[in-house]
């Protein structure tokens, strides 16, 4: 056999060209690329009431429609005097805390669900994947516009609304893990120990299935925070004058073909930063728990 | 062979041209191309004056105009918003019409006289006919009038202290009789359009023939996109148009572009900041006119007993709290008036009876003074009721809350059940956004329709939103019976300024007619009233 402790020179360079190291160094790029598009703005948004920001809802009219660096607007006001920056901000608080609860509780929801389902199988499994796909099948959008529309905008309904909607995803990833978890040694251990089902299924599977679970639901934030910004742009979000990135840029979108161009563009940016971030960030954390597990395996 | 081995023997026959390089090749240049062609495709808008492929000469053409709501029906009996009426008109016609000085003139009626306190005599034109050659008839006058009134919630049926009784004496004449004296009813019946007595249903007309300049091509009233053609048949003066291509367009900043573009020819009822931004172009024109519309915030007078809003020195009291300078400049741009009555100025009848005026420490003494504290106010209004209306709305949330007054803001959306709110049916609310619009060039229209409230009105909830003060009613109900102008101008006097005292309104304003179109199009005379005459349109180029 080789030894494998001490590759040539040639070797060495050849290995950073391979296929293993390339997706390595990807990897890495993505958790580092979206930790900092995610992080400019996570961070500020954190910090917005900390931060020496004019009230986001109340404006002064005779600053209307200043455009970025203006003296005391670093990017600009709205047509109503606001300062954007502080609206962006307090806005990203929604968006995010409805997007952070809404991962939070599909999560939750996703991995019980798919956990049962996976381990118990028959009727259980039978239950949990058909509602799976029924739900599945239902266009998001829409049916988030429905409930909205029935028990109105706030922030509790948008989040749990948002929630439901998302756990078909953990929920899904969940089951088929735990399909394969549960024919392992250690769970046939478990049961000769006389241990409870559920007790397995908390203490022994969900454990080893939840790095590559919480990177999933990680992912679904991304979506959040994009659905509720939808729902706030078509005017389903939280009500005035309470600023949201979707309502900001609905707000100014009349108002971008007259020159007011950074009504829409920064919020746009801010959200796409979110989303790319996120994406990333999940993306290269998920890379990086198959290659462990791989190694483990 | 370790798994070393086997990377680096796999690397090494990777030397030179690997698959992935070629395939990294192919991506970008599918993606520049694919992105090249995207951007050409997505070009910013560009001027083009023969889009619609004018005529040379005065007349002929076509012209495109975009409606900033959707016309979903070519007659008036509920959807009778500004622009809409230019549509319609061209299609079908009423007896009269309301003239560019505001005064009534005579369409298809030939005469339109008051032959005794309660009785007006009409004799049809002799050549008044459909675009189909059939003639108009008093049958069909008979039946509009009794179907604009048969329709629920209808606008204009709410505009006639009552509902006139028809009598017909010949094929040509007959008489409307009124159990009081209606001295208004030639403006009023301007706005009772006519169609063939068998076509009339008692809602809206979505196509069918009238007896106007146009008649309709094609007609789909769930896009509202709508052709006309020149009736050449018409029965009086020819359009000189060939065709009308009428579509909308919700988005303000498309309407933009479409007429930037040269998609469209016209775009009416725009926004000061769009009004602003269009004055640059060179190849667009603004027209401005000063407007019958009346925006106001109206309170709710059907709120119980004993709540802050029945008094009558709470609702001025809020009134002092609007900013109305302000908002007028930063988010009007200067194009609306604030209101010196309680109709506009424009109409025949105003009588001025105050100014708002913005004094925060009077607006906080006098809810002290009436024991109000801690008020909270709902405002609904419906999604673009008027422009920035979401701007203002939440400017006055600002306004309110410095003295001591919490609003929550309910933007009802477009095409949504504003009508269910405005009767109280949907849920609460305390004040409304709203826009009066005014066909006649007459107060007592307005007035008629605002404030003549009965309690056998607001059983059904027929008022405005319940509004009703017998002394105004009597005062109104005289004035209309009134034959000598002057007197009649003292009722309604006497009416506004008592209406004025009870201060039904936080802040109203009128905001001056803006229309855009582009050069080709040579003659357009936009009215006080925001419409205009599409047969007497030209384009060229």
């Amino acid at each position: 056999m080789t030894d494998v402790a001490a590759p040539s020179g040639i070797a060495r360079r050849l290995l950073r060209r391979s296929a293993a190291a390339r997706k390595a160094r990807y990897s890495t790029i993505k958790i580092w690329v979206g930790a900092i598009c995610a992080g400019i703005v996570i961070i500020p948004v954190a910090l917005a009431r900390v931060l020496p920001l004019p009230d986001p809802v109340h404006g002064v009219l005779k600053e209307t429609s200043l455009p970025p660096f203006s003296p005391g607007h670093l990017l600009g006001t709205d047509p109503n005097g606001r300062d954007l920056l502080s609206r962006i901000l307090h806005g990203g608080q929604t968006s995010l805390l409805i997007g952070v609860l809404a991962i939070a509780l599909s999560g939750v929801i996703g991995i019980a669900a798919g956990a049962a389902a996976g381990y118990f199988g028959g009727w259980v499994d039978t239950i949990v994947s058909r509602l799976l796909e029924a739900q599945m099948s239902l266009p998001l959008l829409l049916m988030l516009l429905l409930v909205v529309a029935l028990f109105g905008p706030s922030v509790p309904v948008i989040t749990l609304v948002i929630a439901v909607a998302q756990w078909p995803e953990p929920a899904r990833l969940t089951r088929a893990l735990v399909l394969v978890e549960r024919e392992k040694p250690y769970v046939a251990a478990a049961q000769v120990l006389g241990l409870g089902r559920l007790k397995i299924i908390v203490r022994h599977i969900v454990p080893n299935i939840l790095s590559q679970t919480l990177v999933v639901v990680f992912l679904l934030l991304a979506q959040a925070v994009l659905l509720e910004s939808a729902l706030s742009f078509l005017g389903a979000g939280v009500q005035r004058p309470y600023p949201t990135w979707g309502g900001i840029i609905s707000d100014g979108r009349e108002l971008f073909v007259t020159g007011a161009w950074w009504l829409v563009t920064i919020p746009g940016i801010a959200i796409a930063l979110l989303v790319l971030g996120v994406n990333l960030l999940g993306d290269g954390l998920r890379d990086r728990v198959r290659r462990a597990k791989a190694v483990t395996g | 062979m370790s798994d070393i081995e086997k990377l680096v023997d796999t690397a090494e026959s990777g030397t030179g041209v690997s698959r992935r390089a070629i395939l990294q090749f192919f991506g970008i240049v599918g993606a520049s191309a694919a992105l090249g062609s995207t951007v050409t495709a997505c070009a910013g808008p560009q001027s083009s004056g023969a889009a619609n492929g004018g005529g040379s000469s005065g007349t002929g053409g076509k012209l495109s105009i975009v409606l900033n709501r959707n016309l979903v029906s070519l007659d008036n009996k509920l959807n009778q918003y500004d622009a809409a009426v230019t549509v319609q008109r061209a299609v079908r016609q009423a007896l009269t019409r309301i003239g560019p000085d505001l005064k009534p003139e005579l369409v298809l009626a030939e005469k339109f006289e008051l032959t005794s306190p309660t009785v007006w005599t009409v004799k049809l034109r002799s050549d008044v006919h459909y675009s189909d050659k059939s003639p108009v008839t008093v049958e069909d006058v008979e039946t509009a009038l009794k179907l604009y009134f048969q329709v629920k919630a209808g606008y204009v049926a709410s505009q006639f202290p009552e509902q006139p009784t028809f009598a017909k004496v010949d094929d040509k004449t007959f008489t409307l009789t009124t159990k009081k004296p209606v001295v208004t009813l030639d403006s009023l019946m301007s706005n009772i359009l006519i169609t063939p007595a068998k076509a009339n249903k008692a809602e809206e007309l979505r196509e069918g023939i009238g007896s106007g300049p146009f008649k309709v091509a094609s007609a789909d009233s769930g896009t509202g996109t709508y052709r006309l053609v020149r009736n050449d048949d018409h029965w009086g003066e020819k359009a000189l148009l060939d065709e009308v291509n009428v579509s909308y367009q919700e988005e303000e900043g498309a309407r933009v572009i479409a007429i930037t573009s040269g998609q469209a020819d016209v775009i009416d009822t725009i926004t000061p900041e769009s009004a602003t931004a269009l004055k640059k172009k060179n190849d667009i024109e603004l027209v401005q006119e000063p407007g019958t519309r009346l925006i106001h915030l109206f309170y709710n007078f059907r709120k119980p007993a004993g709540h802050p809003l029945t008094n009558p020195k709470v609702r001025e009291a809020l009134s002092h709290a609007v900013d109305h300078d302000s908002l007028i400049s930063s988010l009007m741009n200067g194009l609306v008036k604030s209101a010196e009555g309680v109709v506009p100025k424009t109409l025949a009848g105003f009588a001025k009876t105050g100014e708002y005026t913005f004094d925060p420490a009077k607006a906080k003494s006098m809810l002290a003074a009436e024991s109000v504290s801690n008020l909270k106010l709902t405002f609904i209004w419906e999604e673009s009721e008027f422009a920035g209306a979401a701007r203002v709305m939440e400017a006055l949330v600002d306004m309110l809350g410095d003295v001591g007054v919490k609003a929550t803001l309910k933007e009802i959306p477009k095409g949504g059940d504003i009508n269910t709110w405005r009767r109280g049916e949907a849920g609460d609310w305390d004040v409304l956004g709203n826009g009066y619009g005014n066909q006649t060039g007459l107060a007592i229209t307005n007035l008629q329709g605002q404030y003549a409230g009965t309690a056998a009105k607001e059983k059904t909830r027929d008022t405005y939103h319940g509004f009703v003060f017998p002394e105004v009613t009597n005062l109104l109900d005289q004035a209309s019976a009134e034959p000598d102008a002057a007197k009649r101008d003292t009722l309604l006097k006497q009416a506004q300024e008592k209406i004025w005292a009870l201060w039904p309104a936080m802040w109203a304003w009128t905001p001056d007619n803006v229309l855009a179109k582009r050069k080709r199009v040579a003659t357009l005379e936009l009215s006080p009233t925001n419409s205009y005459d599409l047969s007497k349109v030209k384009v060229s180029g």
